[in-house]
């Protein structure tokens, strides 16, 4: 009989990575003590509920490579978990487009002078492209042109962060569009061809009654084995002793506190937040974290009086004359989303900024607000909504501005000294990632901890090829996998060498041709290889004729040689380029599912 | 570890590529030996008063060689083996050369 394990785990955050962190931890019969700020779990991922209306915030596709993720969301759902086809369209003046964008689609329905200046701009700015891509804005112009750019891009961008193009970091395109690495674009099309890069295109699995079905059901698990999770219990202050942390101070239902022991830690708070809510920071820490910035944005929940209003999921409203950049239609994600048949339950979707008008707007206002912009796309009637209610969802999107990776780095610094602590998900990183990659984040912050693997949290990616060698215990580092495959597939001829051989090979040949027929002897000794002095000047069929031979069938060759692999190579490289850019391309017409 | 996705150079024609002398050998001894077994068999099919005049003075390398059925399988065989020979010869010229120049390029750096 083994001695009990005495670690306990202290998890902040009820949401996918904490809630994963805590399930991660019952495989290995240890108890977690979970603390969520807010009345329900789901963090970012939660559903909210309204007279038997289930509203997801944000919109959730359950859609992984990963598949630990995958099987533990089967393994919790079983049958809830649903499969449901994707339709999602843009709006914009008046029209609806495709989405993903189709070039003809896109060109037509904006008319041909606009689609005539479109190509135009385009092939502009392939031409004379933008020398470095450090903003946005550099980024998709490259690749689109400016003015496809202005038409599609900058107007919803802008209304998602609030900032504009100009300030707003390349590297969060990139980096939510994670298969656009070159690295993996080739290898999933050479180490595993026919298999098409991430996708989120024509269907994906949903719970029942939304992501807060899924995190409920954890939370059951947790707390009927060694865990509990306490709502309503937001974090005040840490505490820590050196390198360690020993407690955290929660608020009970605004009133009394409590302090919670713990010899490890793992959180999913915003980062920021935990650093200020920590014991003894230094200076520059706290500057950090006060000037990392975040997105928020609220949801006007409308009930309308139809039993179906259309057929999309959600709608991308690039429209610059509204301030809803997104509706849901929850009845579409799951008709079971919607308690009465005969209505359907709409989620607009309001970017903001924590603080500012829209954000402090009373609530009916908002959904006045929203009904009126229901009306104005042409949607629905406002008269036909019958109810609404709102949620705001605070720190959704960490923004990725001109310096918020020095602050980030600063306060990375400064955590990772924390020998007892791991922190996780979208927030804990400040970075922007998905549901499935916050999970393995909890995951692997568990491994961290209990067995003192080094898994980097920080660039974990969920691409599987990779991530199974990071389930490896650290021993593989998927940097050195990759970086192997991919030179193994692409790599370089060298010119000089290729030369060598073949001009040496070419050489000895007709040397021993040479010296074959000398020997052989005759009347007329090789007449017909006498023909090579057209090309090998004072070639002749002798002894010294060979070696004539010999030397200018050396230069041939390897002037052949050098030639063949330098034009080899040139075509790989072109082939990589052009690859590459369609997988770009692929993607960017995808783009506003990584928003 | 983030991965730098600035250049494609830095993932694409990096590393030396390294030739195989038994695939290179194979694959250049088949392209030989069926490229006279055909061009063997095409002449004789195509027939006439002196067949295949040209291809004969193979003879004088290939022992045993005629422009017959019976010599498109020697010419085969003969061109399975040079080809080889060629083949792996190639590719270890190629990769002797490939890490003198490759050693060399580090000592440099």
């Amino acid at each position: 009989m083994g001695n009990k394990d005495t670690r306990q785990f202290v998890i902040i955050g009820a949401g996918p990575a904490g809630l994963t962190a805590a399930y991660e931890l019952l495989k290995y019969e240890v108890g977690a003590t979970v603390l969520e700020q807010y009345d329900k779990v789901g963090g970012l991922a939660r559903t909210e509920n309204y007279r038997g209306y289930h509203f997801d915030m944000g919109g959730h596709r359950f859609f992984t490579k990963s598949e630990p993720v995958n099987q533990m969301w089967h393994e919790v759902l079983g049958d809830d978990f649903l499969r449901r086809p994707r339709l999602s369209r843009i709006f914009y003046q008046d029209k609806f487009f495709f989405y993903p964008l189709k070039t003809l689609n896109a060109l037509s329905g904006l008319g041909v002078w606009q689609a005539v200046l479109i190509i135009l701009s385009f092939i502009r700015w392939q031409i004379f492209p933008y020398k470095k891509e450090e903003t946005f804005e550099q980024w998709v112009t490259n690749r689109f042109g400016k003015r496809l750019f202005e038409i599609f891009f900058k107007t919803y961008t802008e209304k998602v962060w609030g900032i504009p193009c100009s300030e707003l970091k390349a590297e969060w395109a990139a980096q939510r569009i994670k298969n656009l690495s070159l690295k993996t674009a080739l290898l999933s099309t050479i180490v595993k061809p026919g298999n098409s890069i991430t996708t989120l295109i024509e269907e994906f699995h949903y719970p029942r009654y939304g992501p807060g079905m899924l995190w409920g059901e954890v939370k059951n698990q947790i707390e009927k084995r060694e865990g509990k999770v306490l709502l309503n219990s937001p974090v005040t202050r840490i505490h820590r002793t050196g390198n360690r942390i020993d407690s955290v101070v929660i608020s009970q239902n605004g009133s009394s506190e409590q302090t919670i022991t713990g010899t490890h830690f793992i959180s999913s708070m915003p980062i920021s937040e935990f650093v200020k809510k920590l014991d003894y920071v230094p200076a520059d820490v706290l500057e950090a974290a006060q000037k990392l910035r975040y997105r928020d944005f609220l949801t006007v929940c409308l009930i309308v009086n139809k039993m179906e209003l259309f057929p999309d999921n959600w709608i991308y409203i690039h429209s610059p004359e509204v301030h809803v950049g997104r509706i849901q239609n929850f009845k579409n994600w799951s008709p079971e989303m919607v308690p009465d048949s005969s209505k359907t339950s709409l989620g607009m979707e309001y970017f903001c900024t924590e603080g500012d008008e829209l954000w402090n707007m009373p609530d009916h206002d908002l959904i006045e607000l929203g009904k009126r912009e229901l009306g104005r796309i042409g949607l629905a009637k406002a008269g036909d909504v019958v109810d609404g209610c709102v949620f705001r969802v605070s720190k959704a999107y960490p923004i990725y501005d001109a310096e918020y990776a020095g602050y980030l780095k600063t306060i990375r610094d400064f955590v990772d000294g924390l020998e007892n602590l791991q922190t996780v998900g979208r927030n804990g990183l400040h970075r922007y990632n998905n549901q499935d990659h916050s999970m393995i984040t909890g995951t692997l912050a568990v491994r961290n901890l209990m067995f003192g693997e080094k898994n980097d949290l920080w660039s974990v990616n969920v691409d599987s090829e990779y991530h199974e060698e990071i389930q490896h215990q650290g021993k593989e580092k998927p940097a050195d996998t990759l970086k192997e495959k991919i030179t193994h597939s692409f790599p370089r001829l060298d010119p000089v060498a290729l030369g060598f051989s073949l001009g040496a090979t070419a050489g000895l040949l007709i040397f021993a041709a040479t010296l074959l027929l000398v020997m052989h002897g005759g009347v007329t000794i090789g007449p017909h290889l006498a023909l090579l002095s057209n090309f090998v000047p004072g070639f002749t069929v002798t002894l010294g004729g060979s070696v004539v031979g010999m030397l200018g069938l050396f230069v041939l060759g390897f002037f052949f040689g050098s030639i063949f692999a330098y034009l080899r190579n040139l075509a790989v490289f072109i082939g990589a380029r052009v690859l590459h850019r369609d997988i770009e391309l692929y993607h960017l017409r995808r783009l506003f599912d990584f928003i | 570890m983030q991965e730098d996705n600035t250049a494609i150079e830095r993932f694409v024609l990096i590393e030396l590529m390294r030739l195989n002398g038994v695939i290179l050998g194979l694959v250049l001894g088949s392209l030989f030996g069926c490229g006279i077994f055909i061009a063997t068999i095409i002449l004789l099919v195509k027939g006439g008063d002196v067949v295949g005049p040209h291809l004969a003075l193979l003879g004088q390398f290939f022992i045993g060689y005629r422009v017959t059925f019976a010599g498109s399988i020697i010419g085969f065989l003969y061109g399975m083996g040079l080809g080889f020979v060629v083949g792996y010869m190639i590719a270890g010229l190629y990769n002797w050369m490939a890490n003198f120049r490759e050693k060399r390029s580090l000592r440099n750096k």
